[in-house]
């Protein structure tokens, strides 16, 4: 070969080989990168399993049923060799005898037979007994699978019982949470129109104003607060709470919009003394 | 925001940037290859010579022996060639001093050892630059993308990471191919440069032992 053929022949290995390198940097390059983001998917996922680990025991409790039939199975075998070792001892002392006279031997061959016979009946009965125990043996086993198929429906139910239970708690606990959160923005809203308060003189202390306020998404009050229940003797005192109302606009509101519905209409109560 | 959509996003000079680094890598791949080859090659054939001339073979037959192959002849046995065939011509002429036939061998065999390294050095000046150019190309296409995502930031009132990241990973994806480039360039260089300086010795050395042979035999 030529040293040209030779050169000619290394630069298109070389050439191809450069490529393949290329392509190579540019696949660890592009999955190096995606991989990662992967990773951060992942991360995200996580917080979802906090529940789960409760309904994983039926699962698991599920697949048990099926072992019970491999430990039944092992044993109806064993009275099969019983039945055939029997047999062999009873034909063997026959031959011995054979040397003497012929009625003997006659007497001899009934007796066989009726060894033979007897055999028989036993091995037929043996059988027989084997069919039964079999037949006993796979009821029980039939039963067992049913008894452990109705304790897994059982354990399922009482599974699912109890997450139920703990859902409601759970939504208790929420509901809970949510009282709080709407009993403290109820509190913040009438301790700031109180802070607006103008108290005029002369109110007796028992003295006791509500009205009705129809608030708006952004804390924005609708209309002129309505008045339900006046003073009666201190007028004033009316008009005063009212402006307070009215200045207290937007009213502080919880940030979850869900928790709105308790604020639509509002019942202010106030007395004098708090 | 895959490595392509990065790439894909860039600014022209980057891309610019990138396309160049990516031919630079490129080339300097297949020349890492076919320096492999051929520095391989004529270790082999340089070996193989070396067995064959110092197993004690006739020198007239090695001289045949290579002027019938002289194509696929390695750089030792060109060596050897070249000198020899200035020896016997000059010494068929009379009247010649051994200094002068010694001189004229050893120079035709200087020539021949000149045009063979030539041969092998080839590229490797090539390997260097990449080596150690192209991170600094790199460095300007990401320097350039930076100044470009900061400029867009001046127009964004509120500057967050998210406004400036996708920028700057863009910029920073042509330093990394000029490293890329620039990494197995170096490593390449240096290898072979040691490599090509070992065989300059072996060439230097047999040039020698070689000479004083002939010399042994013109007396």
């Amino acid at each position: 070969m030529s040293t040209h053929a030779i050169h000619s022949r290394d630069e298109a290995l070389a050439g191809g080989l450069a490529f393949a390198m290329h392509v190579l940097f540019l696949v660890l390059l592009v999955f190096g990168v995606s991989w990662q983001h992967k990773q951060v998917d992942t991360a995200v996922i996580v917080d979802l399993w906090r529940d789960l680990p409760a309904a994983a025991p039926p699962k698991i409790e599920a697949p048990t049923p099926p072992p019970p039939p491999p430990e039944v199975k092992p044993e109806p075998p064993k009275p099969v060799p019983k039945v055939e070792a029997k047999p062999p001892p009873k034909p063997e002392p026959a031959p011995a005898p054979k040397p003497d006279i012929a009625l003997k031997e006659k007497q001899e061959k009934e007796r066989q037979l009726k060894a033979q016979q007897e055999a028989e009946a036993k091995k037929k009965l043996a059988a027989e007994k084997a069919r039964e125990a079999e037949l006993e043996k796979k009821k029980r086993a039939e039963a067992e699978v049913l008894k452990q198929k109705l304790a897994a429906e059982a354990e399922a139910t009482r599974v699912a019982a109890e997450q139920q239970k703990a859902r409601d708690a759970l939504a208790a606990q929420q509901a809970a949470a949510q009282a709080k959160v709407v009993d403290e923005y109820k509190r913040r809203i009438s301790e700031k129109i109180r802070r607006l308060i103008v108290l005029p003189p002369n109110v007796p202390d028992n003295a006791q104003v509500e009205f009705r306020v129809i608030v708006l998404p952004g804390g924005a009050i609708l209309d002129a607060p309505k008045l339900l229940r006046s003073v009666g003797s201190v007028p004033a005192y009316d008009a005063a709470v009212e402006r307070a109302i009215i200045q207290a606009d937007p009213l502080p509101l919880p940030p979850d919009p869900a928790l709105m519905r308790h604020f639509r209409e509002l019942n202010l109560v106030f007395r004098p003394k708090d | 925001m895959s490595v392509l959509s990065l790439i894909s996003g860039a600014s022209l000079p980057v891309q610019l940037v990138m396309a160049i680094l990516l031919l630079a890598s490129l080339f300097s791949w297949y020349y890492i290859f076919l320096k492999v080859f051929t520095l391989r090659r004529t270790e082999k054939q340089t070996a193989e010579f070396e067995r064959q001339f110092w197993s004690g073979a006739d020198l007239n037959d090695l001289f045949q022996r290579a002027v019938n192959a002289r194509d696929s002849a390695g750089s030792l046995e060109r060596i050897f060639e070249s000198g020899f065939r200035e020896f016997t011509k000059h010494r068929r002429e009379p009247g010649t001093d051994v200094g002068a036939l010694m001189d004229s061998t050893r120079r035709a065999m200087r020539a021949t050892y000149q045009r063979e390294m030539d041969k092998l050095e080839s590229s490797l000046s090539f390997l260097a630059s990449v080596g150690s150019v192209s991170p600094y190309v790199g460095l300007l296409g990401t320097v350039w993308g930076i100044m470009n995502s900061f400029r867009g930031l001046a127009n964004v009132g509120q500057a967050t990471l998210s406004h400036v990241a996708p920028g700057i990973a863009e910029a920073l994806i042509a330093t990394a191919i000029g490293l890329f480039a620039a990494i197995p360039a170096v490593v390449a260089y240096n290898r072979f440069a040691g490599d090509v300086n070992r065989l300059a010795i072996r060439f230097d050395s047999f040039t020698e032992e070689f000479s004083n042979i002939l010399q042994r035999q013109v007396h």
